[in-house]
């Protein structure tokens, strides 16, 4: 077990609160989305802030695992309607907001990006409290190599203390699955899905799945089962890992919520991995105006069909 | 002339969604031509391979299809001037997705079959026919449709147990 | 509740043979919301028609599945059919129990399982069917046409003869392109200003052509029928409605030592000019960049020897908006030259040949210029550097051409008949001189060609060597000219006066940027792309836009004139009637659902999609959604099946319809 140097979480709080009360004083942003210490010893939760005097109450810490731009989107219920918006995020939220850019959802122009040089958060299966550690590392920041953000309009100036070699969980479990049969493969997922309750909250916490009205629960005609029986379950897992590939971020908030412990983000590095071969397309801070699937070259692979 | 058919013990069912310009046409080539194939495929037409959602493949295994084929114009000769290049993209895609979850590839099949083609869609068919035969039906989606709500297998001890003590 | 027919044909005994037709119709009778089933031996004959039209009245039908041959076949006849009952003919469907049926299955059981299953599947589509209504589309019945060259002139006088109003837009000074350029045309080598300029004066005089000359394309908006096209109309330093072209201006411009790049920089002309003595309009323009006004604010003669004051240099440009129906592009090409090599273009020079370094080593339109009567040279062939005539001279051939290794692998179709062309003209005015043409292959298809090809060799004299040249330099006042003739296996070398190029064609500097205007496509040369190579060879994958000429490949006179005919006949089809009509398989956006990502966008292949705001009552800006514009839509759907939220739905292939066949199975 390694620890992980997180010393500079405490200059980076310093700075976005600095940064959110010069900017909220100034009147360049009418609201700020940041993390904010909750009642549990070193937990934290998601915060809107309107008022210059509320900085204070922003921290950035191992338990600041959010995804907070899906606050901008679908769930922006407090954040107010007129005036640019503020919000945190770490390299992995970053290239989910970049991709909502390119999806036409977010205008750059109306928000504030405070980007936050990154060490790494914790797992959501840890105590908050805990310290941050090979161990108690979240597994996308296992296979993370972007800790600083880029093309922020404000980063605090810290050195990124060098990171461990940690291992890499998905891509292991990613060539466990793959070695097996297809048979074998099947009898995993569908040990794995048959625990969904359908409770959603994948769909919920994911910052792409914006559709007012999901294709699911779509009626006439009804593709997908909507019944949390195996046979729904699989198929909405297989409509939801389709609708992401090309688009995913890799912010993993859809394995954090989900309270049945699917490895759903397991199929979105799948996806990922798959496009990356194929048409070496990865999320990034660039805007991307058309995603892996939305366009296509004359000379694409095809060796599949006959 | 009639060859004696051999029966066989099981017939997979065969859906193929087909583009209505290049493999229908193809399809229809090989009728006018007389040509023979097992008649296990029944034919979806669409204006384009492009027009094609995953969705639908994954909806005719859940409806019992044992073997899907999917079939539109060659690269450059699109009615639709591109919607074959998105369509193959979008395949590369899901079957990766499908390989993943645990479906044997070999019951999907992607092909490039134009309207002068009759042979190749005869071929096709054939071999896919063929091929999912050998294989034995799709069970998979079909023992999850059957499967209750109950989301452990239904031979789990506690379960067992639980009925046991009643 | 469906009151569906289904009508099962025996097709003589093409279907009945192998498959049980009453039975199939017995069994589709049996399906819910099957009101009537029958079968009958010819339902494409008239009293099968008639038996059809006859239920769907008494039955009170309120749908219709003919199972019958390929759609392809007869789908056009049943809905016909059925709309004269006074059914919306997209509720019929055919249900193919012959090509995919009777006709590839010989087990009469396992085909009329087959026919049940493919009638039950067709039933359960045709219940979700929709009415639609056909498509009509309003069409401003004038148009426009891009480049004044005799494609674009040919063009421009077939619409405006049927009686449309032309808008024709020219970026130089004068129409006439390359052809006014030309000294003789193959293979009957008439005079090509004799035959060209009639056709310019018609376009200046014909009351329903607009001409804009010194003028081009800043933007296009709209679809087929609908289009609004801005031209920019450079400042001409020249009122065009008060000058009376008399040229006093031009005799009296100090300046007069500006290459005319109309003669291929081999004359002269003054800084106001006309580029040649034939233009139309036969108004002068301020060549602004050498002009002495322009440059220092001293001179102002042409503004002073002016009679009627057309000349003003305060002019500026103006931006016109022409809303046209339909757009026929004829761009035309340019020679391949290594001066123009465009930056990043993969193309690569040809300094080996000495183009441009060796001031006698010139192209194939220089050499136009040189033989044409009106020429700098009077028609006399004479060497640029000395004025002396040569009495040698070297024509080598694909220059450029179908030399994959130099970036172009493409044929320029012209060269070997204007090559041929160049040595008859040569001997015809030098009695003394010998011409030698190096060739890879004579390619001469066409009327009356290969026997021109064969008088230049056999009565002009021409020696047509077959092979490439290696090397070409200058020595003294000659020029060498090493190379091989493989035909003969032997080294040859010969000293020549002159060397004559034929250069590659190329498509227009700015085509791609055209394109991108425009919204067409175009190849990696940027030659524009036809929307099917073989049987759509005139027009472009977007609708109401045709080509014409050398912008879409090499094209020889004749060629390009009957695709610029070809393109008129297209547009005058477009205009029949003054609306346009097409079948409904279009998509269109649930707005509800639409979140605005647009997908659909991204992936059309006709850029149908445009963006449409919605606003509350207080015009507060409620959401951006996608619209599809009919007009422009092809009908593929592959939108839909992008669209996560399915909130764009292709009419004729609705979800609903492709599920309830797959859940029918």
């Amino acid at each position: 077990m390694t620890t992980i140097d997180t010393s500079i979480y405490s200059a980076v709080t310093e700075a976005i609160r600095g940064e959110a009360q010069r900017t909220l004083s100034e009147g360049l942003v009418t609201a700020i989305v940041g993390y904010a210490a909750a009642r549990r010893k070193g937990s934290a939760q998601p915060i809107v802030i309107t008022n210059a005097a509320d900085s204070e109450k922003l921290i950035f810490s191992p338990a600041c695992v959010n995804n907070l731009t899906v606050y901008l989107t679908k769930a922006k219920k407090e954040i107010p309607k007129t005036g640019r918006v503020g919000i945190v995020v770490k390299g992995c939220d970053l290239k989910a907001l970049v991709g909502l850019m390119g999806e036409s959802q977010l205008k750059r122009d109306e928000i504030y990006i405070i980007g936050v040089p990154c060490a790494g958060v914790l797992a959501s299966t840890v105590q908050p409290s805990q310290e941050l550690t090979s161990d108690t590392i979240a597994s996308k920041c296992r296979e993370c190599g972007e800790f600083l953000p880029q093309g922020c309009d404000f980063v605090p100036g810290v050195e990124i203390p060098a990171a461990p070699e940690l291992e890499k969980n998905y891509s292991a479990e990613i060539a466990r699955l793959e070695a097996l049969t297809p048979a074998e493969r099947w009898a995993y997922w569908r040990e794995q899905f048959s625990k969904c309750v359908k409770c959603y909250a994948c769909r919920q916490v994911c910052p792409f799945c914006f559709c007012e009205q999901c294709l699911c629960d779509r009626n006439k005609p009804q593709m997908v089962e909507s019944t949390p029986r195996p046979a729904g379950n699989t198929a909405w897992h297989i409509v939801r890992a389709m609708h992401l590939a090309g688009r995913c971020a890799g912010c993993a908030e859809c394995e954090r919520v989900c309270p049945m412990d699917i490895p759903l983000n397991l199929l979105n590095r799948k996806m990922a991995r798959e496009l990356k071969e194929l048409y070496a397309y990865e999320a990034s801070f660039q805007v991307n105006d058309k995603g892996p699937l939305a366009t296509y070259d004359e000379k694409d692979d095809q060796s599949f069909i006959k | 002339m009639h060859s004696e058919k051999q029966k066989h013990a099981f017939e997979p069912r065969i859906i193929a969604f087909v583009c209505t310009w290049c493999t229908y046409a193809g399809a229809d080539l090989a009728g006018t031509s007389r040509m023979q194939y097992p008649s296990n495929v029944r034919l979806l037409k669409f204006p384009c391979t492009g027009r094609i959602d995953p969705v639908f493949i994954l909806k005719a295994f859940q409806q019992g299809a044992d073997g899907v084929l999917v079939s539109g114009c060659h690269p450059g000769d699109c009615h639709y001037i591109a919607g074959n290049f998105h369509a193959r993209r979008r395949f590369a895609a899901f079957r990766k997705l499908l390989e993943f979850i645990g479906v044997d590839l070999d019951r999907l099949q992607f092909s490039w079959v134009s309207a002068a083609e009759g042979g190749k869609w005869v071929e096709m068919v054939t071999e896919l026919t063929e091929r999912v035969r050998a294989m034995g039906p799709m069970r998979e989606f079909r023992e999850l449709a059957l499967e209750e709500q109950w989301s452990g297998a239904l031979d789990a001890p506690e379960l067992k147990e639980a009925y046991n003590s009643i | 509740m469906s009151r569906i027919g289904v009508f099962v044909c025996h097709c003589g005994e093409n279907i009945s043979r192998t498959v049980d037709v009453e039975r199939v119709a017995l069994q589709a009778g049996k399906l819910p919301g099957v009101a009537f089933a029958t079968d009958y031996k010819y339902m494409c004959s008239d009293p099968g028609q008639n038996l059809l039209k006859r239920a769907i009245a008494e039955q009170r039908l309120s749908h219709v599945v003919v199972a019958a041959c390929s759609p392809r076949m007869h789908e056009r006849t049943f809905r016909k059919a059925v709309e004269s009952a006074g059914l919306n003919p997209f509720l019929c469907e055919m249900a193919n129990i012959r090509e995919h049926c009777s006709w590839v299955h010989e087990d009469k059981e396992e085909a009329t399982v087959k026919a049940i299953e493919i009638v039950g599947m067709m039933v359960e589509r045709v219940k979700k069917n929709r009415v639609l209504p056909n498509i009509t589309v309003p069409v401003t019945t004038r148009s426009l046409v891009i480049g004044g060259g005799i494609a674009g002139i040919q063009a421009a006088l077939d619409i405006a003869d049927a009686g449309h109003e032309v808008v024709l837009v020219e970026r130089e000074p004068s129409i006439g392109g390359h052809m006014a350029q030309l000294s003789e045309t193959f293979p009957t080598l008439d005079c090509s200003q004799c035959i060209m300029t009639p056709k310019m004066v018609d376009v200046a005089n014909h009351p329903r052509i607009t001409l804009h000359t010194y003028s081009e394309i800043e933007q296009m908006d709209g679809y087929i029928g609908n289009f609004q096209v801005t031209v920019r109309k450079k400042a001409r330093s020249v009122d065009e409605a008060k000058c009376t072209g008399c040229g006093i201006c031009m005799t009296k411009c100090p300046q007069k030592k500006i290459p005319n790049a109309f003669d291929c920089n081999l004359g002269m002309r003054p800084a106001i000019y006309v580029p040649f003595p034939q233009a139309v309009p036969n108004t002068p323009v301020i060549d602004r960049e050498n002009c002495t006004r322009f440059k220092t604010g001293k001179c102002g003669v042409c503004q002073k020897v002016c009679g009627p004051g057309a000349v003003d240099y305060e002019q500026e440009d103006r931006l016109i908006v022409e809303p046209v129906g339909a757009i026929v592009v004829a761009t035309g090409f340019k020679l391949y030259t290594i001066e123009e090599k465009p930056k990043g273009s993969p193309i690569k020079g040809y300094g080996e040949f000495g183009h441009g370094k060796i001031p006698d080593v010139i192209d194939g339109m220089t050499f136009e210029r040189l033989a044409s009567a009106s020429g700098p040279t009077g028609g006399k062939i004479l060497r640029p550097s000395d004025g002396r005539e040569p009495k040698q001279i070297v024509f080598i051939q694909c220059i450029g051409s179908r030399a994959r290794e130099k970036g172009i692998s493409y044929c320029s179709k012209v060269c070997c008949m204007y090559t041929a062309k160049h040595t008859m003209l040569y001997h015809h005015k030098v009695h003394d001189g010998q011409a030698y043409v190096f060739f890879m292959d004579a390619r001469t298809p066409g009327k009356g060609y290969d026997e021109f090809w064969r008088r230049s060799i056999e009565e002009e004299e021409a020696v047509y060597i077959r092979g490439m040249v290696s090397r070409l330099y200058q020595k003294g006042d000659k020029i060498v000219v090493m190379g091989s003739d493989i035909a003969v296996g032997v080294q040859v070398e010969i000293e020549a006066d002159m060397v004559v190029l034929a250069t590659a064609v190329q498509p227009q500097v700015g085509a791609d940027t055209l394109a991108q205007k425009l919204g067409i496509s175009y190849d990696k040369y940027h030659f524009y792309s036809e929307a099917h190579a073989k049987l759509r060879p005139v027009e472009c994958a977007t609708a109401g836009i045709y080509l014409a000429g050398a912008c879409q490949g090499p094209k020889d006179i004749p060629d390009t004139v009957s695709q610029a005919s070809a393109a008129a006949a297209k547009v005058m089809t477009l205009f029949a009637r003054d609306k346009l009509e097409r079948e409904p398989i279009v998509a269109t956006v649930k707005e509800a659902g639409c979140v605005g990502c647009f997908y659909c966008k991204k992936v059309c292949p006709y850029g149908a999609v445009e963006e449409k705001e919605i606003r509350d009552r207080q015009g507060n800006l409620v959401k951006v959604v996608a619209y599809v514009n009919p007009g422009v839509c092809g009908g593929c759907g592959t939108c839909q099946a992008t669209c996560p939220s399915k909130s764009v739905e292709l009419d004729g292939y609705t979800d609903e319809q492709i599920v309830a066949m797959i859940e029918a199975l």
